[in-house]
């Protein structure tokens, strides 16, 4: 079973055009080339297409980290 | 039309952009076409505009470099303006809004938005009087969110229902993001 955190990464990895093994688990916005601002644009598109419905704006202003995109997965 | 004679204009070059205040001869059909454009202009909830160069020319010309900027970003290599900042100074609190357009998508995604503003605010704060930086992009401009958080600036608050979207009456949210001329320097240190 995969976990909510490498969920998040094959999620970021998708936008990010990038590979899953390249992303540090502590990766964080602003830290890491290939999450540049059109990755960040598909990351959240991606999140509320697996999620079905859009994020309202305290959920999008809250991606920062794995962590952030795990929670909204749920 | 000549330039603005009001403040001092800007004239700063990063390692792949030129930044200087714009002139009215700089209203150019390339930046007619973005204004024309609802893909460049929708992120901005800015009516797409059909602008003459003429009327253009005449939108330049009311920035004054002293409480309206308007500075030009072009690329180094080919002197061709891929977009602008547009920059409101309030003076007795000594705070500067950004905006910013980049209209030749090219260019997206590829850091001049903060290539360019960390040259502008380096500017603002160190030589211009200016301690506080702010920027107010739509919730749901992903990409500029990305940039103001990339860039450390702080998000302040939600203005909840804040605009009218320009393109068809809906209800928007915007953020509020902060940057004060100590938290830029820390940055800046950080990035050293």
């Amino acid at each position: 079973m995969i976990n909510g955190c490498e969920q998040a990464k094959g999620l970021l990895a998708e936008a990010a055009h990038c590979e899953v093994a390249s992303i540090p688990d502590d990766v964080r916005i602003g830290q890491f080339a290939p999450w540049d601002s059109l990755a960040h644009l598909r990351l959240v598109l991606g999140i509320e297409q697996r999620i079905g419905r859009t994020l309202d704006a305290d959920e999008a202003i809250r991606i920062e980290s794995l962590k952030d995109i795990a929670a909204l997965l749920g | 039309m000549n330039m603005p004679a009001k403040g001092r204009p800007i004239f700063l070059k990063t390692a792949r952009f030129a930044l200087r205040s714009l002139k009215p001869s700089d209203g150019s059909e390339r930046w007619a076409n973005w204004l024309r454009d609802p893909e460049v202009m929708g992120p901005l909830n800015a009516p797409v505009r059909a602008w003459t160069s003429q009327e253009l020319r005449a939108h330049i010309a009311s920035a004054d470099n002293e409480q309206r900027y308007l500075i030009g970003v072009f690329d180094n290599a080919t002197q061709i303006q891929i977009g602008f900042f547009m920059v409101d100074v309030d003076p007795f609190h000594r705070r500067a809004n950004f905006n910013v357009v980049i209209g030749e998508k090219a260019w997206w995604g590829k850091g001049v938005v903060n290539e360019a503003r960390a040259a502008l605010l380096d500017e603002f704060f160190d030589n211009r009087g200016i301690e506080k930086a702010t920027g107010a992009p739509l919730s749901r401009n992903f990409p500029a969110v990305f940039n103001y958080k990339a860039q450390g600036w702080r998000h302040e608050g939600t203005l909840r229902g804040h605009c009218t979207s320009a393109s068809g009456g809906a209800r928007l949210d915007q953020y509020q993001f902060g940057l004060t001329k100590e938290e830029w320097a820390a940055a800046r240190g950080r990035q050293k």
